[in-house]
């Protein structure tokens, strides 16, 4: 009997694709016997373009409806049907079929009745000779594979017929068949509804095959088929729905006995899943991995309907079709073809470094050599001490606990946020497992090197020139800031230093590449947790980059996510207090410095004195008088040069660098007039250090700026500010050598011998330690077990504004033991555990730079009156002079001390939320930051990509010049059909050298370069 | 046109480029002269007042001889008992009386402690919830008439320090000088004693890690650490407990004693000192003197400059009687050496001598008595000046006065109130002093006193001795305690 076919065509806001399908339509050699038009709520002209085809029926149906329930509707319409003959062809708007299609569709269904599904060679709809897709099948375990894909059609697939499946768009279906079935499976609006149907069409006993001459040209639209664009949001969805679809065709082809096992694994490999989505840098896809994962779990009604459908219609086993599977064997296959691919891909991204050839390992080693010379005097250390360095906990459990909230284990304790330096803390003091103290002096052992392989590295991203990377690691290493943060004893401001350049280095990439996003962030996170202050000027150049990444957003807006996870306990505690300004405090050992003018912060010198200068002339037969006017002159080549960079080729560039120049001053001078923290009667300010460091990476970059754009003549110039920068450095260089730096070796211990010793007893023995101050005051904190520890301090502590009742008792009993006092200390020195009372040398005034502070007479006369009276309680017995101060001891039992063991489970359930949140933030971004290269959904769309890019390219040029004002038309255009037209848009509005290569250079822009 | 464009093009950028050039300079340059606001936070502490002490005096207890035996050259022994009074006050009450505790500190190097009677210490529990500390004082005197002490010696009660100093002594032939050390407090005390003489610090081996035990007293003779010195100045100095220094000097001129005094410590070294009640007596015997030598009578200052700088000291000598005949000299003073200025022609009458340095010094007076059969001399110490309210004890012995000095720039209303109610009013003009007849044995309450510097006196027939009146230390002085 003659075969009728209805054609069903299927459109939603297709008007730009619509067309060509009804031109192809018209065109068939083998008319259709019935046009049935079902127009999904279009908003364009569809409706109007479907109307003038004059179709048999025409549908106005909702926007919402799927392909497959949209063709139900239209059959509805239909009359019932008459026999095997009556055919349907399921079209969409952006399925135009070739001349010959349906008539090679229709003979093969009219050949071989056992044929209940003909599919068509479904091609590319720009690249006409590419292959979209042609015929689907399943691996062993259910997963989708599309058989033939993204290829150049050569013929090479033409003599495959049977398969499991066919995609939706341009199938031909036995309406008897399609009827049986009850249609595509509305529970899979989207994705893998034919292959479902497909597969029941075969478990009902029928064939599925494919034509090849019967080719349909396929723009994947998201009508039949998921949407194909590369948009964030489209492929975000598609994921999404493979995942869903995925799902819910395991539990319907499941057996039953299987269900409750699968059903049970949904959530824990939506986890599974999670971590590998990170890993292939497609973290868009965590929420439809769960969303699929809830929605097959809880819509189990969809399930159950879809298992009795498919049990009523199969009649042959399932083994039938499993020599339609894709074997293992060909999945392992694929499956490494797609990792080639991605690994090449990473590959591609990479900016040429060539660390070796490049200069950067002479880099390495020079500025080895120059750390040894700095630091020297302490390579044998096993802790340092002095400045903000302290001891770190000895064990790695005892770091770890000091992190996130709960007890703080600093002076009597409290529950509260610990600082998120601590965690970088915990960190460095893992990787030197052994002695977590020693990893502070492998800080300062390899702070030069480090800091100049990080200089080194970040300027591969601007110039690919060796001499210019190389001066660019000496500017940045021999910064005045830095050296002087080494010679302070500041480990977070050398932390911030090291970092900063890395930041760049990733931040850059970060528009690019995952990896570079996640590891963005992991380094903002630790900066900032070095060095609070630095958070405003940090997060206004994310908002310049988020402002400026375009439709890459999403890959920047996540930047401070780690840091605010890390920071959420402490912010919590300080939103309590009312105290957001104490948030910007130093994390470590609070530090008293004397005021700095600010032109010497406008000079990089965060203390002052141009760096010791100011002591170090007279001594060496200069005149002090002098400094104030050398010193200047011998920065100015550097100023100059990186004004300059304003006026030649990569002005914008040099400008965004001035711009984090002036973030950076403008935080360093507000730092340096801010002071939240107290230590006794000090005031402690906020180091400026941290802020100079990015005042200087913005005038390096802008002086690498000026030395690209002057090329040649640069050399002169950059040769004479170097070597004028090395001289300014010299005394903040030579700080440790000269001896006039506070950084020492440290003996181990922050407490008398004694009293370590009797820690080793009792680990929670108590020292009521007293600092006699420059006001005449006393500080008295007590101290448990062997001392304070730099991971154990806390700026809740610091910057604390209120006195606890229990440390004004603590005060009180301190303020007597101070003085002729008629009070029992017995009873509260037991109270409050304490077996020593270590009375410290009185607290020095700070002192500028390079001189040392004094100690006022109220001070000594308190030290004395201390002393005396200590001396004078019958409590304690007087131990003797130690290297940290006068030592008493306390003989009253500290058994029932109601203070001193550290409270179970002190952080509560806060504690082990805001710990999750960090630790999945964490997790998650670390994953993300591992370089593990393209996802295989990205690869798959490079490949899209690329031929869409091909064939427009082997396209001979159009005849006619475009006119000027058309051109962006076309760039648009281009953009909707899913290629990445755009050109790549940069991490910072920073142009890259004209001479390194750059990646992705795009088609389209080629193209209007090339007319 | 091209030409045209680019020139333009290359016109804007450079434009551009220097307005960024500027805008750098301008916000980099200007930052550096905007005097930016400054926000500090404000470290808090909390004001611990301490818990008042118990108060402590300590009363040196009976005057010692050395060599009562030649055998045993080095001990001590008492020569006769001596009489305290003592008692306490609640302050701004009008004289509310408080009860003393009277306790004896076991003198371990007098062998006729029993007999004679102990150092005494007085004890005043606080009430810790006390404002001020009760007022306190105690005096004790003696007068000796043996073969070998003769003479009287008043002494107060002090209180213990961890470091005082005493002026006065001799190891002179004929001199006995011995250094009284108790502690009352409940610590073991070390003490150090430095010795200065006329020619610069001693070098005394065993004058230093003398350990007194609580409640104990122990004796020092000041001739077994430096021996032959004509101007001993002792510095004592504690750790551990505190004690209560006091110093005995007896003279044997010949065969015939020549006075004794028992003297306590003088105020610390300061630039200012105010040694009140200063008696100057007509010699009864014309004494021939050498030409340009300083007779042995003519009352003299000792002074110490303990620093590392000479001082140059100026030193008043203001009468208490209301005669203007007031003089004073300069002087310069070398540092570390004891050294002696004599008040010559200073006429008979009653003294406060005033002492200005531009170094800290610490000074006391010494004037000699002739009486009819027996000689006597008194070491007036300096005195500090009182704070307010103050009580004083008045020791018995012959011809009590109490001699107040004004060490302030506004003249003082003080009131006596005698035990009893006998109130006596003077007026103590500013930088001047005045004397004040007392009775024997018995109480007065001074009222308006603040920066008077007081002292007691006793002039008789060849007796005369001298204690100041010291306020009540500073215990309780409040301390800032930070707690981070």
């Amino acid at each position: 009997m003659q075969a009728r076919v209805t054609a069903i065509i299927v459109a939603r806001n297709g008007a730009a694709h619509l067309q060509r399908t009804l031109e192809a339509l018209r065109g068939q050699t083998r008319q259709p016997d019935t046009v049935v038009a079902v127009d999904c709520g279009s908003t364009d002209s569809s409706a109007e373009l479907l109307a003038a085809y004059g179709p048999t029926h025409f549908i106005s149906a909702d926007a919402d409806l799927s392909f497959g329930d949209a063709i139900k509707t239209a059959v509805r319409v239909l009359p019932e049907p008459e026999g095997e003959h009556e055919l349907l062809w399921l079209l969409a708007q952006d399925t135009a079929p070739e001349p010959a299609a349906l008539q090679k569709l229709v003979a093969e269904l009219e050949i071989a009745p056992s044929v209940a599904v003909a599919g068509p060679k479904v091609m590319e709809w720009v690249a006409e000779d590419y292959i979209h897709d042609f015929g689907l099948s399943m691996t062993p375990y259910g997963s989708t594979v599309t058989l033939v894909e993204s290829e150049l059609d050569q013929e090479q697939h033409d003599d495959m017929s049977d398969v499991l499946a066919v995609s939706a768009g341009g199938m031909l279906v036995r309406r008897t068949v399609w009827d049986h079935l009850g249609g595509f499976d509305s529970a899979l609006p989207v994705v893998d509804d034919s292959l479902d149907f497909c597969v029941r069409v075969r478990l009902a006993g029928f064939r599925v095959s494919v034509v090849a001459p019967a080719r349909v040209s396929y723009a994947a639209d998201g009508v039949a088929g998921p949407d194909g664009s590369s948009r964030g949001r489209a492929s975000r969805r598609r994921v999404r729905a493979e995942r869903s679809a995925q799902l819910h065709r395991r539990l319907v082809y499941a057996p039953a006995w299987a269900l409750p096992v699968h059903w049970l694994s949904l959530v824990p490999l939506a986890f599974l899943r999670s971590i590998i989505d990170l890993l292939r840098k497609e973290p868009g896809a965590i929420l439809g991995e769960f969303a699929a994962a809830f929605s097959a779990a809880f819509l189990g009604s969809r399930v159950r309907q879809a298992r009795r459908r498919l049990a009523a219609t199969r009649t042959q086993p399932w083994s039938s079709i499993s020599s339609l599977r894709v074997s293992a064997a060909e999945v392992r296959r694929r499956h490494a073809l797609t990792r080639e691919a991605a690994l090449t891909g990473v590959r591609g991204d990479r900016p040429e470094i060539r660390f070796f050839s490049g200069g950067g390992a002479w880099t390495l080693l020079g500025s080895a050599v120059l750390g040894v010379v700095v630091v020297g005097s302490l390579l044998g250390a096993q802790t340092l001490s002095g400045g903000g360095l302290l001891p770190l906990s000895d064990t790695i459990g005892a770091l770890w606990s000091n992190v996130g909230y709960g007890w703080r284990d600093i002076g009597l304790g409290f529950v509260g946020g610990a600082d998120p330096f601590a965690v970088v803390l915990a960190v460095l003091g893992t990787l030197t497992f052994w002695s977590p103290s020693y990893s502070m002096v492998l800080l300062y052992l390899l702070a030069l090197p480090l800091a100049a392989t990080g200089a080194w590295m970040a300027a591969t991203r601007l110039t690919h020139r060796g001499s210019l990377r190389a001066v660019t690691a000496v500017l940045w290493a021999l910064s005045p800031t830095f050296l002087t943060a080494i010679a302070a004893g500041r480990p977070a401001a050398i932390l911030v230093h090291l970092l900063l350049p890395w930041l760049f280095f990733a931040g850059f990439a970060a528009a690019r590449s995952w990896s570079a996003s996640g590891s963005a962030a992991l380094l903002f996170a630790a900066i900032v947790a070095c060095a609070p202050s630095l958070a405003p000027a940090l997060l206004v150049g994310w908002l310049l980059c988020v402002i400026a990444s375009g439709r890459r957003v999403m890959r920047f807006i996540g930047i401070p996510l780690p840091a605010l996870a890390l920071a959420i306990p402490l912010v919590w505690n300080q939103a309590l207090r009312g105290n957001w300004l104490a948030l910007l405090a130093d994390p470590g050992v609070p530090v008293p410095t004397a005021p700095v003018p600010v032109w010497q912060l406008v000079l990089g010198f965060p203390a002052g004195n141009f760096g010791g200068w100011t002591q170090l002339m007279p001594l060496w037969g200069g005149d002090s008088g002098a400094v104030p006017l050398l010193i200047p002159l011998l920065l100015i080549p550097l100023a100059v040069l990186a004004l300059v960079a304003l006026l030649l080729p990569g002005a914008a560039g040099a400008a965004f660098a001035l711009l984090a120049a002036l973030l950076g001053l403008g935080t360093a001078i507000g730092a340096s007039s801010v002071s939240v923290a107290t230590l006794g009667d000090a005031a402690v300010g906020i180091w400026p250090g941290a802020g100079l460091s990015l005042y200087w990476l913005g005038i390096v970059g802008a002086v690498l700026f000026s030395a690209r754009g002057l090329h040649k003549v640069a050399v002169a110039p950059l040769v004479a500010s170097a070597v004028a920068l090395a001289v300014v450095s010299l005394p903040l260089a030579a700080a440790l050598p000269l001896g006039t730096s506070v950084v020492q070796e440290g003996v181990g211990r922050t407490q008398p011998a004694f009293v370590t010793a009797e820690a080793l007893v009792d680990a929670r023995v108590g020292t009521l330690q007293i600092v006699p101050q420059q006001d005449g005051g006393i500080l008295a904190t007590l101290v448990r077990g062997e001392g304070a520890r730099l991971d154990g301090q806390s700026t809740l502590d610091s910057t604390a504004t209120e006195i606890t009742p229990e440390q004004a008792e603590l005060a009180t009993l301190a303020g007597n033991l101070a003085s002729k006092s008629g009070l029992d200390a017995s009873a509260d020195l037991a109270r409050f555990g304490i077996r020593f009372v270590l009375l410290r040398p009185a607290a020095e005034t700070p002192a500028a730079w390079g001189s040392t502070g004094e100690v006022t007479a109220a001070a000594t006369q308190t030290t004395t009156r201390t002393t005396t009276s200590l001396d004078g309680t019958a409590a304690l017995v007087p131990v003797g002079d130690t290297a940290f101060g006068q030592l008493w001891r306390s003989d009253a039992p500290t058994d029932t001390a109601e203070y001193g063991p550290i409270p179970a489970d002190a952080g509560g359930a806060f504690g082990l939320i805001t710990a999750i949140i960090a630790a999945v933030v964490i997790g998650a971004t670390v994953l993300l930051s591992i370089p593990t290269g393209a996802g295989r959904e990205a690869v798959r769309q490079a490949h899209r990509d690329a031929i869409r890019r091909a064939s427009r390219l082997s396209k001979p040029p159009k005849p006619v010049r475009v006119p000027r004002n058309a051109r962006p038309a076309r760039g648009r255009r281009s953009d909707r059909a899913g290629t990445k037209a755009k050109p790549t848009p940069k991490p910072k509005p920073t142009p890259k050298p004209k001479p390194t290569p750059k990646p992705k250079r795009t088609s389209a822009e080629d193209d209007n370069h090339g007319h | 046109m091209a030409t045209k464009r680019r020139v333009a093009l290359v016109g804007a950028r450079v434009t551009a480029g220097l307005i960024g050039m500027a805008v750098v300079v301008v916000v980099a340059g200007g930052a550096a002269l905007v005097p930016w606001p400054t926000i500090a936070a404000e470290p808090s502490s909390t004001l611990v007042t301490p818990v008042a002490g118990d108060q402590l005096r300590v009363c040196p207890g009976p005057l010692l001889t050395l060599a009562a035996d030649s055998s045993q050259a080095d001990v001590a022994t008492s020569v006769g008992r001596f009489d305290t009074v003592y008692g306490a006050r609640v302050p701004d009450t009008g004289g509310v009386a408080v009860d003393v505790v009277r306790t004896d500190v076991s003198a371990v190097d007098n062998a006729e402690s029993v007999r004679d009677g102990a150092p005494q210490l007085l004890t005043v529990p606080v009430d810790p919830s006390a404002a001020q500390a009760p007022l306190i004082a105690g005096a004790q005197s003696q007068t000796a008439a043996s073969e070998t002490l003769s003479g009287l010696a008043a002494s107060a009660c002090t209180e213990a320090s961890s470091d005082s100093w005493l002026v006065g002594g001799s190891t002179d032939v004929g001199r006995t000088s011995l250094v009284l050390l108790s502690n009352p407090s409940t610590v073991v005390a070390t003490v150090d004693l430095t010795v200065y003489g006329e020619t610069g610090q001693v070098d005394a081996p065993g004058s230093t890690g003398i350990l007194v035990q609580p409640g104990t007293q122990r004796i020092v003779s000041l001739a077994g650490l430096a021996p032959n010195l004509l101007s001993p100045i002792v510095h004592v100095q504690s750790t551990g407990g505190l004690v209560a220094a006091a110093l005995e000097q007896s003279i044997i001129r010949g065969i015939q004693p020549g006075g004794a005094e028992l003297s306590g410590p003088t105020t610390n070294a300061a630039t200012e000192q105010t040694i009140p009640g200063v008696v100057v007596t007509p010699p009864s015997v014309e004494v021939s003197v050498d030409e340009g030598a300083v007779s042995e009578d003519t009352p003299t200052v000792r002074v110490l400059v303990p620093g590392e700088t000479p001082a140059t000291v100026s030193v008043g000598v203001v009468s208490e009687d209301g005669a203007s005949t007031g003089t004073s000299i300069e002087v310069v003073i070398q540092p570390g050496v004891a050294t002696e200025i004599p008040l010559s022609g200073v006429a008979a009458g009653n003294y406060t001598v005033n002492l200005q340095s531009d170094q800290p010094l610490v000074a006391a007076a010494l004037t000699t008595v002739n009486g009819s059969v027996s000689r006597d001399f008194t070491w007036a110490a300096a005195a500090a000046p009182q704070t307010g309210e103050f009580l004083v004890y008045v020791a018995g012995g012959p011809a009590p006065a109490l001699h107040l000095a004004n060490t302030g720039t506004v003249d003082r209303a003080v009131t006596l109130t005698a035990d009893g109610g006998a109130v006596t009013q003077v007026t103590v003009p500013a930088g001047q002093a005045v004397v004040v007849a007392v009775t024997p044995s018995i109480a007065y309450l001074v009222t308006g006193g603040e920066g008077i510097a007081a002292s007691v006196g006793y002039t008789g027939d060849g007796q005369s001795s001298s204690y100041t009146v010291s306020p009540i230390g500073p215990q309780a002085e409040a301390i800032p305690v930070f707690s981070h």
